[in-house]
């Protein structure tokens, strides 16, 4: 099957390919066509079979070069060209065709994914990320943060979790939290799951990434904080770390072990236990401490000088995590 | 063209071409919607939709492909002879009239390949007249063609391989006006007998008065101008007069009785939209057997210029259909 571009085209060579497939695109979003116009689009536009997959939506539509709808029980083959809906997301066009893409293929594809992601939003309802941008958004009318959470399915409590890089989940109540970096928010009402996210990220400054360079627990919850958050407000960035910050880094550049042991005895009950988590003899951690000690130029080891640690270690976390 | 006092109905906008029908227009190299008298030789000339070689009439060796000059009042008239190959017996056939408002076109024209494919589905034979166009040759030369290459078409039956019984006359845009046309000559002369008729968008009224008519101007394929344009070249003067025949323009005959069965489409954003649901009405009103679709947003010839488009899909389904039922088969 020819092509409707290379069949205009031949007719019409003055006009530019790219100039109709913008028409042609342009036009199916002026009449609010659906998403099958826009994938046949695709497809008689370029002369190959083109399909749409958007898991999260449910949405998997396919249409050949004659336009005729045909799904496919096969899977996209990753030689064709594809294009994501949203960037860094997973591809959710394809043409049924090898690259590289031609100029026309380039275009076809990002005009299509542009009509697509209208027609996907008014058709389909927002992506659940959106849904979960809009429950966690003080800014977004109540009614509107209960609708998406609804869409969400969360019951009529949920809790926000923070994540590396800005990125957001909503738990219902009873879901368990994955064990990457995570900051754990309280559980709340759904319309109150603003709060809950504000609580989470800052319980994701207190968690630690589990490195060499950032020891000790990766999942923070919100509600065992205490007054550690009160902490979260006095670090912005830019914040000149207290003395005792800049002597764990000290320490840490030192000896490799030692923040990781500055940690494992601020976190467990006793240094016996410190000691197994670490998986050192307890003379060595012993050794270790004293040596510690004398860098930090405090003991660690009686109530003051923990609780001393303790605001340390945090205090550099909130640096390390704005 | 004018659009005179008397126009008192007042129209509103109009009606919205379906997205995917619009895209593809959009996408179409320029088409003349206003098309005038002067740019004719021109579009005679730089066919946009091209005729189709016999290979591609064969259809993978469906049809056997022959060219007969039939004898008529103005000169030999060629038609154009499709023949199931897979037939066995006396097959049904569709008398097909191409269009091109009444001006351009051939019997092998793009528009055909909807009549064809029908052909195809069904096994029956292909008949396809080459009438003399307008301006060179007004009216009454090309229904007359059209009548003579039906009258050849029934009298030559046997030798074509056809069951005279069961001839379906076909046309789209003028091409359905003259069909309808050579269907009226055919009723009020007493023969040929027609099973059916099958008008596509068809040029039925040279009054150019409708509402749709006027709706249309500027827009789509085929407009008012364009209309005029066309229905001129067919009746010179007399386009819109008084004493126009009903066998050049199918809507001012006012007794639609005693015809075939009929199937009548168009789209709702042509000018042709009124003339053709008031066709299918007067033959209700006349006792008579018609089935109308009228296809939302559909401009003038929407299947010949975006085949692949849903609206283009969903009009050709009804017809194979509604020509089993007439046909019985």
């Amino acid at each position: 099957m020819e092509d409707l571009v290379g069949r205009l085209s031949a007719l019409d060579p003055d006009a530019g390919a790219a100039i109709k497939v913008i028409a042609y695109f342009d036009r199916l979003v002026e009449g609010r066509a659906g998403l099958e116009p826009v994938v046949r689009g695709a497809a008689v536009l370029t002369g190959c079979a083109a399909r749409l997959v958007d898991a999260d939506r449910g949405v998997a539509i396919r249409v050949d070069a004659t336009g005729a709808v045909h799904p496919s029980a096969e899977p996209p083959d990753p030689a064709w060209l594809s294009a994501p809906l949203h960037p860094g997301g997973p591809p959710a066009l394809w043409l049924e065709r090898p690259g590289p893409a031609g100029p026309v293929e380039a275009m076809v594809l990002e005009r299509a994914l542009s009509a697509a992601r209208g027609a996907l939003a008014r058709t389909r309802g927002p992506a659940p990320a959106d849904d979960v941008a809009a429950v966690l958004d003080a800014a977004v009318a109540e009614p509107a943060r209960l609708r998406a959470a609804r869409r969400l399915g969360l019951g009529l409590a949920a809790r926000a979790v923070a994540l590396d890089g800005g990125r957001a989940k909503v738990l219902a109540a009873d879901q368990p939290i994955a064990a990457t970096r995570a900051g754990v928010g309280p559980v709340v009402p759904v319309a109150d799951l603003p709060s809950s996210w504000a609580a989470a990220r800052t319980a994701l400054r207190f968690a630690a990434a589990g490195t060499e360079q950032d020891p000790g627990p990766s999942v923070v919850h919100a509600d065992q904080l205490g007054g550690l958050a009160v902490l979260a407000d006095a670090v912005g960035p830019g914040a000149e770390p207290v003395p005792d910050v800049q002597d764990l880094e000290r320490a840490r550049s030192t000896a490799p072990w030692a923040l990781a042991t500055l940690v494992a005895v601020a976190t467990t009950s006793s240094l016996r236990t410190a000691a197994a988590a670490l998986v050192v003899h307890h003379s060595t951690l012993q050794d270790r401490l004293a040596h510690v000690e004398e860098l930090l130029g405090w003991s660690v080891r009686d109530p003051s000088g923990r609780l001393r640690l303790q605001l340390a270690i945090a205090l550099r976390r909130l640096h390390n995590h704005h | 063209m004018t659009t005179t006092e008397s126009d008192s109905t007042r129209v509103g906008p109009p009606p919205p071409f379906d997205p995917e029908l619009a895209a593809a227009l959009e996408a179409m190299p320029d088409l003349p919607t206003s098309l005038t008298a002067d740019l004719i030789p021109a579009l005679r000339q730089g066919t946009v939709l091209r005729d189709a070689t016999d290979e591609e009439l064969r259809r993978g060796g469906a049809f056997e492909v022959s060219e007969r000059p039939v004898p008529g009042p103005h000169g030999d008239i060629p038609v154009l002879i499709l023949k199931p190959t897979a037939a066995t017996g006396l097959v049904g056939a569709i008398y097909y009239v191409h269009g091109g408002g009444m001006i351009m076109g051939t019997n092998r024209g793009a528009d055909s390949t909807k009549a064809f494919d029908l052909a195809q589905e069904l096994g029956l034979a292909v008949v396809s007249v080459d009438y003399r166009l307008a301006p060179e040759h007004p009216h009454p030369v090309p229904v007359e063609e059209c009548y003579a290459g039906l009258v050849w078409t029934v009298e030559h039956a046997e030798e074509l391989g056809i069951d005279p019984e069961r001839i379906v006359i076909a046309g789209a845009s003028a091409g359905g006006g003259l069909a309808a046309a050579t269907t009226l000559l055919a009723r009020d002369r007493g023969a040929p007998a027609l099973a059916a008729q099958l008008l596509f968008c068809p040029m039925l009224d040279d009054r150019n008065e409708s509402p749709s008519s006027r709706q249309m101007v500027g827009l789509g394929v085929w407009d008012r101008t364009a209309n005029d344009t066309g229905w001129t070249a067919l009746l010179g003067d007399e386009r819109g007069g008084p004493d126009v025949s009903p066998y050049a323009a199918p809507a001012r005959e006012s007794d639609l009785s005693g015809l075939p069965p009929t199937y009548l489409d168009v789209g709702s954003a042509e000018t042709f939209r009124d003339e053709v649901v008031a066709y299918a009405s007067a033959i209700w009103a006349a006792g008579g057997n018609a089935e109308l679709h009228v296809w939302p947003g559909g401009f003038h010839g929407f299947e010949l210029l975006a085949p692949e488009s849903e609206l283009s899909r969903a009009a050709s389904g009804p017809r194979i259909p509604w020509l089993r039922r007439v046909l019985g088969i």
